[in-house]
């Protein structure tokens, strides 16, 4: 009831139902906030949207991948593309993204920083005592700094060549250093003391620095893992397109060959088997070059068919998770039909020949000119014959009162409410036939046809209320509000105000009858209509609103069918 | 059970969901590689022969159809030139198509009908892209550009009129909602190539998916990390999956392994049904909303049966 105030763009699928007093104004503020909170408001309550928290060990991941360089190389769509096969979400992938480019900025402030070091380090030795304590501390300072960037990008690999390259700056300096220490005159106490300050900075520079050291090997080695990886990618890579190209070359010599016929069950397996020895087995399903390749070939872009049949033979895809399996993929050149990998399914010869055909450039013979555009394109389009069916799925949730005038309104026209397409079957039904198709249900068919004259009476009885307030026929196409269309697909902004508008017009006045027959059908059915599906209470509002079509439709709602109801459960 | 047999190679079957009687085909030349194409409307008679109502030419191959769900007459298909053609059957074949819709850049492989709202419909495209259409306007309303290969298949959540779902040859099903700029949620079902996806009618939270690693994968979309059922008996890619519209856990699916298969993924022995009457790839199924467990599928075989549930399709 209290459902249709709560509409479509109000995404409150999984709130549980709001009692009626309830309706309007909190729905309003509901979508208000939904509005300001934008998608943030949205994905809070659709079921449709991904609720999971942000997987920083995902993020990492990524931020991992997208940083080597022959990643950065490739397209963005693409890299994209890997992490959402890889399971990430939006969000982690935006971070991802997010947390990529900083490096690069952090590399370009340090480098200032350690050129200036550099810069520093060297004329130590002309040097003015008092100027190794000032350098002294920027010394600590740098790798002070370098600590607190690769702390912020622990796994970048670059960060760890630089940090390298502070250690061995800092080791340097500090070496210098102590050589001048010892070379300084005497001093009085204060600079004495300030030395050893010194020292103690010296020293945790110095630890730190190790640290550094010990962090930037792991990272190398780990990079040099990737690295590995990313070799067998490209390797890969390689290899698949040659396999591309074999595979085409094979195919000629197949269909020259002559051993493919349409399938039948004799030659089908042997088909098959010749097929795969021929080590076809092997494919990638798609690579960034030779998709694109395949793509821009002549015609059909037959390749893209044939995709289709060289990625069901795929083994696997590479994956720069290093799961790239090279012992299965040799090994399987000659596999047996029935393995657990997709394997290609044979082509009959005539497709074979056809592919060949458009390969070489010859256009098939049958091919005729046909010129299909519209020949009035401002063709009017027609009005609907018949209501909108109600699906089966729809019919446990409540119908409103629309369905139940118009199935009265249908069944005065004496059709056998089964079936409203001009009378058709009415003819069979009259000789008292079923057609075959509906043979098995024939028994189900009975049952509907007294349930459907039962509820066409009782529908007319229920129903005088709802029929004075606005009982539409059914409507032509609505052109004449295409803003509201339009107004549809707008964000929620505009189309919750509308939704709202139509949901109060609608809401009062069903509200009780919708219970009534709600109650009605769920007792003639036997009580069967809950369990159908489940969360029917959302549904109904579903449906209904589906109903509150600006454009005056309420064509959700016809149903003639409640036979469908009946369907054995 | 009757057959049909049409001068071209099936590509898509789909029933009205207004006339039980009435299905549509839509068909292709040289397997859809380079050619034209037909769209055929075919009548049930009681007798059993399967009658066509009327055909439609094409200039290029149609990979799929989708039926009005508020105008029985009127009919979306996807053509391989990238147009969207809209036929309106209470014309004669001379005044139709009476739309031509062509924006994609690339074959248009899926259309699809909202069956909850009515008046739009969204098409899959070979150009990454979904399309949204209302069959009044003349343009696209909203494009869905995010998937990084072609999308094989959109179609609509059976209940909430604004969300759908799209699978995709980058191996991802994004469901989306058309009131939001992007997808709201990305799948990574499977390893390889998803040609088809469908929700179930009853349980708006799943779907279901076909891969070319011939398994089909059914998820709920609340706890997509780890699928509900994995249908595995397929010998080759699955080419179509549907949901029926009348059993809740029940799955028909189409496979270029030639079979047809019915699952129920609720159940541990999923496979419950296995018609091989094609002698080529099957390439299109569909239940009958109207009619409980009428089924139809048509393949390369260029032949279309429409048989039921339980009874074997080549009976006479």
């Amino acid at each position: 009831m209290a459902t249709q105030s709560a509409a479509p763009p109000s995404p409150t699928e999984d709130k549980p139902q709001n009692p009626a007093s309830e309706i309007v104004q909190p729905s309003v503020e509901d979508q208000n906030d939904t509005r300001t909170g934008a998608s943030g408001g949205f994905s809070s309550t659709s079921v449709f949207v991904n609720s999971e928290p942000m997987r920083e060990e995902q993020v990492q991941n990524a931020v991992k991948f997208l940083s080597h360089p022959k990643v950065k190389g490739s397209p963005v769509m693409y890299r994209r593309s890997f992490l959402e096969r890889k399971g990430l979400t939006k969000e982690e992938i935006d971070e991802a993204f997010r947390r990529v480019p900083d490096p690069p900025q952090n590399v370009s402030n340090a480098q200032p920083a350690g050129t200036s070091q550099d810069g520093q380090v060297k004329p130590l030795s002309n040097v003015q005592p008092q100027v190794p304590t000032q350098i002294m501390q920027p010394s600590a300072a740098a790798p002070a700094g370098v600590i607190s960037t690769l702390t912020r990008s622990r796994f970048h690999w670059s960060h760890a060549l630089l940090a390298v390259g502070f250690l061995a700056l800092s080791g340097a300096g500090t070496a210098v250093l102590f050589k001048k220490k010892r070379d300084l005159p005497r001093k009085p106490t204060q600079n004495q003391v300030c030395n050893k300050k010194q020292l103690l900075l010296q020293k945790t520079a110095a630890a730190a620095a190790a640290d550094v050291a010990r962090a930037s090997q792991e990272m190398l080695l780990s990079k040099r893992e990737e690295e590995k990886y990313f070799k067998e990618l490209m390797n890969l890579i390689g290899m698949q397109v040659q396999e591309m190209k074999s595979m085409s070359n094979a195919i000629q010599k197949l269909e020259a060959m002559g051993n493919l016929s349409v399938c039948r069950p004799g030659t089908y397996w042997s088909n098959l088997h010749d097929y795969c020895l021929r080590g076809y087995a092997v494919l990638a399903t798609r690579l960034v070059d030779t998709s694109v390749e395949a793509r821009n070939t002549h015609g059909r872009t037959p390749l893209t068919e044939q995709d289709h049949q060289v990625s069901a033979k795929s083994s696997r895809q590479p994956n720069a998770n290093g799961n790239v399996d090279f012992d299965s993929y040799s090994a399987r050149s000659s596999p047996p039909p029935a393995t657990v990998e997709p394997s290609a399914a044979p082509n009959p010869k005539s497709y074979m020949e056809i592919m060949a055909m458009v390969q070489r450039g010859e256009k098939p013979p049958n091919i005729r000119e046909i010129n299909d555009l519209p020949p009035n394109p401002n063709q009017p389009l027609p009005n609907p014959h018949s209501a909108p069916r109600a699906k089966p799925w729809e019919i446990g949730q409540t119908q409103t009162s629309y369905s139940q005038v118009l199935q009265s309104h249908e069944s005065t026209y004496g059709l056998n409410s089964n079936l409203q397409d001009n009378g058709f079957v009415n003819q069979l039904n009259g000789d008292s036939s079923v057609p075959w198709w509906q043979k098995k249900n024939v028994r189900i068919t009975e049952i509907e046809n007294e349930d459907d004259l039962k509820r066409g009476s009782s529908g007319v009885l229920t129903n005088e209320r709802p029929v004075q307030r606005s009982w539409v026929p059914p409507q032509p196409p609505p052109v004449a509000m295409p803003e509201a269309a339009a107004a549809i697909r707008q964000p929620k902004k505009t189309l919750s105000e509308k939704q709202v508008a139509d949901d109060r017009l609608v809401a009062d006045p069903s509200d009780a009858i919708d219970e009534l027959q709600r109650i009605t059908k769920i007792s003639e059915s036997g009580g069967v209509v809950d369990a159908n599906g489940g969360s029917s209470g959302f549904s109904k509002r579903f449906s209904e609103s589906g109903v509150v079509d600006t454009n005056g439709m309420s064509s959700g709602l016809y149903t003639s069918e409640i036979q469908e109801e009946q369907e054995a459960y | 059970m009757p057959v049909f047999k049409t001068p071209f190679n099936g590509y898509a079957v789909k029933f009205s969901p207004f006339y039980e009687h009435r299905l549509a085909v839509a068909t292709a030349q040289n397997f859809g590689i380079l050619g034209n194409g037909r769209v055929h409307v075919l009548d049930l008679s009681p007798a059993g022969p399967i009658s066509e109502f009327a055909a439609f030419d094409t200039a290029d191959a149609v990979y799929d159809l989708s039926w009005s769900e508020s105008h029985d007459s009127l009919l979306v298909a996807a053509v391989a030139d990238g147009s969207v053609k809209l036929y309106d059957l209470s014309l004669p074949p001379p005044s139709n198509p009476v739309r031509s819709l062509h924006e994609h850049t690339r074959e248009a492989h899926s259309a699809d009908y909202n069956p909850v709202r009515r008046d739009s419909f969204i098409t899959g495209s070979w150009d990454d892209t979904i399309k949204l259409w209302t069959i009044d306007r003349p343009t696209s309303v909203r494009t869905f550009k995010e998937h990084a290969y072609c999308v094989y298949s959109a179609t609509w959540n059976p209940r909430h009129a604004d969300v759908f779902a799209s699978a995709s040859g980058d191996c991802t099903v994004r469901i989306w909602d058309v009131r939001e700029p992007g997808s709201t949620m990305i799948l990574p079902a499977h390893e390889f190539e998803i040609l088809s996806c469908d929700w179930n009618k009853y349980d708006d939270c799943v779907i279901a998916t076909a891969s070319v690693d011939k398994s089909i994968k059914v998820w709920d979309v609340r706890s997509f990390r780890v699928p509900l059922a994995v249908l595995n008996g397929h010998s080759y890619a699955v080419r179509k999956v549907k949901f029926s519209p009348h059993r809740g856990s029940f799955i028909a699916s189409c496979s270029y392994d030639m079979t047809v298969c019915l699952w129920d993924y609720m159940v541990e022995d999923a496979l419950i049904g296995r018609y091989d009457h094609h002698t080529e790839f099957a390439v299109g199924v569909d239940m009958s909303v109207l009619v409980e467990g009428l089924l139809a599928s048509t393949g390369w075989d260029e032949l279309v049966y429409v048989w039921q549930h339980g009874t074997d399709p080549r009976a006479p």
